[in-house]
């Protein structure tokens, strides 16, 4: 199966992960999209995203050598066995792309002519989609099966976005979803839904997040293996008239699933000294 | 806003025009009049022009202050406290160029419940005597037949003023509030007379129109009034000697339904409501936001489920604008479409408050997620500093030269502003208490 990778930029932790995961099991990417790093528009995105401080930190780790046993360089720790790469790990996509000797390609919009061609010019079965823009038709219509996506959140109930906070507060189980992309937000047909089994275990919505990527990472594999044997088949969503669309949540909300993730744990912890 | 800072309830369209170009000159000459109001006019348009040069509003982000709600609310309460007038009437508002405005009974009636909740909320002292003063220069303007005049206060006198439904609406909402609150027999039966005006004025099909009514037309934002009969008949009416809960019910609640079903015939099923009908104006989001705002408050208090549906859907409409966006624009042509540049702060402040008393009745978090996110946004945008009749001023337009009452701080919009931030107040904390009492361990 010829698979490409969309990715937000060429340090994207996941889409580095998705890369070296899909090379382990044999399906090597026949190529990688990625947005620039460093242009006004990711910039913007991230400082949108993670705040000032988080993006300087994230950035300093990323521009600055490292020694140690690679552990430090890795923001999501839940990704480090797949990221270990000899004694340090994979830092950005080209390294992954080197090493495996798949093209990589940067592009300011995934969308555009240029970018389109250089999709069709790889033929891909099947795109997963690790961050970038929102994607339009001309793009979702290249790849023969379809633009795979991973929802952290249980669809069709929880769609768009802050899923696994607003999963904890609407009393949903947290999860993931891998979907094609179709053109409305997360209201594609569904390969798989994967409720987490390990959610009582997290220390905080950041390490909650960090675990359900790399749960997703893991699901994907499963998914591709499956559509390569044909066990596997798409099944369109249920209720699409029902607006199950969510936002970016507030950060007071935000604080009250943190709470109530503490409160899970501590439960979980109570009930296992019980035995 | 009003019937009448617009037009001053003028009928024919020639005193309109006269009315609109006195207007424009008393705006003119302001500034001649009081030169060193130029400072803090460049001031704010230096800065508004700044602020929207160099936002940023993200998909994935949305406007954050590190300004307390409460700090928010105090300015608020001392900028409506600074503008009342020494007749006891609060400022309609204060204009970069010409300073406060005449006293306006139709914002100091609606005013009195955000005085009485901020005074309980902050512990201020003042507002309590404000909110006393405000509602005692209300009961001297009351004209004999029960309605309250049109426009803003002075000109003419007494009957010979025009009697007004919406802003007789409006007032009632006060009187029914200082009466639930000082129990005073005189306010109840200003309230009683003001409401008994309302129904013998109101047509068969539920809706006011005619001379009482602005332009002479029926229009769907009049639910504010229909909201206050429904407050009168649910809060004060029951105290009225010689009749039983139930009369009173019928007397004032059917009435009421009677305008929300007329409302409701006015709700298109992709959410727009039509009948805002605002001869000469666009639909400004402060409108659309009261014909919400009054259908879902008077839906409450008469139970019914059908309009809370109908105000829902329409303000989901606004909420995933307002998501996507990251601002409500000011003016909607039909169907929510071609949504103006400029924001109107009054009628986003209103829909923080429709949409956290949506999350109220219906328990979605995504209206206390949006009203939070609201709130955040609008809280920067209030002078932190500045004189009397800036500080705390809720402008009636970002940025201040936008349509919607241009270089002016308006009263209803730190009305409405620190009604959201109450409620916000209010429904944060009772969500922290029940969300803790459902965890398992909180026992």
């Amino acid at each position: 199966m010829r698979i490409v990778v969309l990715c937000p930029s060429v340090y994207s932790e996941t889409a580095c992960a998705m890369a070296v995961r899909m090379a382990e099991f044999g399906h090597v990417p026949a190529g990688a999209l990625a947005l620039p790093t460093l242009d006004r528009g990711t910039l913007l995105r991230k400082l949108g995203q993670w705040g000032t401080q988080d993006v300087i930190r994230y950035a300093s780790a990323k521009l600055t050598p490292h020694r140690g046993d690679g552990r430090a360089q890795v923001s999501n720790p839940y990704l480090q066995p797949l990221l270990k790469h000899g004694e340090g790990v994979f830092r950005s996509l080209r390294q992954v792309a080197k090493f495996y000797g798949f093209p990589i390609e940067v592009c300011s919009d995934q969308n555009a002519p240029d970018s389109i061609a250089r999709l069709r010019e790889w033929s891909p079965d099947l795109i997963i989609f690790t961050g970038g823009n929102i994607l339009r038709k001309q793009l979702l219509d290249v790849p023969r099966l379809g633009v795979l996506n991973v929802h952290l959140g249980l669809l069709p109930e929880v769609r768009g976005m802050s899923s696994p906070e607003w999963s904890l507060l609407i009393h949903v189980p947290v999860g993931v979803t891998i979907h094609y992309i179709d053109a409305g937000i997360d209201t594609g047909p569904i390969l798989q839904r994967c409720e987490f089994p390990d959610a009582s275990r997290c220390e905080s919505l950041s390490d909650l997040r960090n675990r359900l990527i790399a749960f997703g990472v893991e699901q994907v594999a499963e998914v591709v293996a499956g559509l390569d044997r044909g066990t596997i088949s798409a099944s369109p969503q249920s209720d699409l008239d029902e607006d199950h669309q969510f936002f970016v949540m507030h950060e007071w909300l935000q604080a009250r699933a943190a709470e109530r993730l503490t409160k899970r744990r501590s439960v979980a912890i109570v009930e296992s000294v019980n035995g | 806003m009003t019937d009448s800072v617009a037009a001053c309830g003028d009928n024919s369209r020639d005193n309109a025009i006269t009315a609109q170009i006195a207007k424009a000159l008393t705006e003119a000459t302001g500034l001649l009049r009081r030169p060193q109001r130029v400072v803090p006019l460049i001031q704010r348009l230096v800065s508004d022009k700044l602020r929207v040069t160099f936002e940023q509003r993200h998909l994935y982000s949305y406007a954050t202050t590190k300004r307390s709600s409460g700090d928010a609310l105090n300015s608020l309460l001392r900028w409506i406290l600074d503008a009342q007038r020494p007749d006891g009437g609060i400022a309609a508002y204060y204009g970069l160029l010409t300073g406060y405005s005449e006293s306006y009974p139709e914002v100091t009636g609606y005013i009195v419940p955000t005085l009485y909740d901020c005074a309980r909320t902050t512990g201020d002292d003042d507002a309590v005597v404000a909110v006393e003063r405000a509602t005692q220069w209300l009961l001297s303007l009351q004209m004999s037949m029960g309605a309250f005049p049109a426009g803003l206060h002075g000109g003419l006198h007494g009957d010979a003023k025009q009697p007004s439904v919406f802003n007789t609406g409006q007032i009632l909402q006060g009187l029914v509030r200082a009466h639930v609150e000082t129990n005073r027999p005189e306010i109840l039966q200003a309230a009683v007379a003001a409401g008994d005006w309302l129904v013998r004025m109101q047509h068969a099909d539920g809706s006011w129109s005619g001379p009482a009514a602005y332009q002479n037309v029926a229009h769907t934002y009049y639910s504010m009034v229909a909201w206050a009969l429904a407050e009168l008949s649910e809060r004060a009416a029951n105290r009225r000697h010689g009749c039983s809960d139930h009369e009173h019910s019928l007397s004032y609640g059917r009435p009421a339904e009677r305008n929300l079903d007329w409302v409701l015939s006015h709700f298109r099923p992709g959410g727009w409501i039509d009948g805002i009908n605002l001869r000469g104006h666009p639909n400004y989001l402060h409108f659309i936001a009261y014909a919400l705002q009054g259908a879902l408050e008077c839906a409450i208090l008469r139970r019914r489920s059908d309009a809370i549906e109908a105000v829902a859907k329409s303000s989901w409409v606004l909420l995933r604008k307002f998501e996507t966006n990251k601002f409500l624009p000011g003016a909607f042509e039909p169907d929510f479409k071609n949504g103006q540049r400029f924001t109107c702060l009054t009628g986003n402040a209103q829909m923080s408050c429709v949409w956290l008393r949506l999350f109220e009745v219906t328990d979605d978090l995504r209206y206390l997620n949006a009203a939070l996110k609201m709130n955040e946004m609008l809280k920067p945008l209030i002078p932190a500093r500045g004189r009397r009749g800036i500080f705390g001023g809720v402008s009636g337009s970002y940025p201040i030269w936008g349509r919607y009452q241009p270089l002016r701080y308006l009263s209803w919009g730190n009305k409405f502003f620190a009604d959201a931030l109450l409620l916000e107040q209010r429904l944060t904390r009772s969500f922290a208490a029940s969300a803790f009492e459902a965890l398992p361990c909180a026992s």
